[in-house]
């Protein structure tokens, strides 16, 4: 496991807070690992679009 | 030209692609490009063929050192056994160029510091490196969706096949 540092808004880490006291999810680090693998789900098409476009730039203008 | 020479480590997406297009050789145009054993042994299920005839520039590498990170980084990512080795061996030889068409082994490659490219990538760079011409490498661009199983969205496809004809020299 990696270990990250990180700032969060008080707001946020709250109600991050909240639901671990409710029992939604185990701990916050669980909450967090849970909420990047949704985001880097519901971003991926556009990730891999990105990701072509600087196939293209390489492709074009790459120095290897 | 000349050949290029980073360390190059070949995930399968790529592989197979330019393999569909009839072009596995302009992996030739680098010195020598690693395959790690488990992408080794996917490209061979898919496309039996491929890796058959010797090629001296396609060397299939067994895995070395584990990395943690690249072992962290694997159930946030979901990434598949042959782009766990591709990883790890970039991460052990340092100097890496990771050939991947997959998001998931890009990204983590982004977040370990390794650059990474696609098929597309290799087969607009034929130009530059003048394996191939601007006319060939659009027909081979606009092949794509009926060759291969390299998904791409049609409008992005022609966005780029745009970019190639107005860019490339």
């Amino acid at each position: 496991m990696t270990t990250l540092q990180t700032q969060i808004p008080d707001q946020l880490i709250q109600q991050a807070q909240y639901l671990v006291q409710q029992g939604w999810v185990a701990n916050i680090d669980d909450l967090i690992a849970e909420a990047m693998r949704r985001y880097l789900e519901s971003h991926r098409e556009a990730m891999t679009e990105q990701f072509i476009r600087e196939d293209v730039d390489w492709g074009l203008h790459g120095q290897d | 030209m000349g050949r290029t020479n980073p360390i190059v480590i070949a995930d399968a997406g790529p592989i197979i692609h330019l393999d569909e297009l009839g072009y596995l050789n302009l992996l030739a145009d680098f010195d020598e490009v690693l395959v790690p054993e488990a992408v080794w042994l996917e490209v061979e299920r898919h496309r039996p063929l491929a890796l058959k005839a010797v090629k001296d520039w396609l060397v299939r590498q067994p895995l070395g050192q584990h990395s943690a990170v690249v072992s962290a980084l694997t159930p946030l990512y979901s990434l598949h056994a042959g782009e766990q080795e591709a990883l790890h061996l970039c991460v052990e030889f340092g100097d890496c160029l990771l050939l991947t068409d997959d998001t998931a082994a890009r990204l983590a490659a982004k977040s370990l510091n390794i650059a990474a490219h696609g098929t597309l990538g290799v087969l607009i760079r034929a130009i530059r490196r003048q394996r191939l011409t601007k006319v060939e490498v659009l027909a081979l661009l606009d092949a794509v969706p009926k060759q291969t199983t390299l998904h791409v969205r049609p409008a992005l496809l022609r966005e780029v096949i745009a970019n190639v004809e107005a860019n490339a020299d």
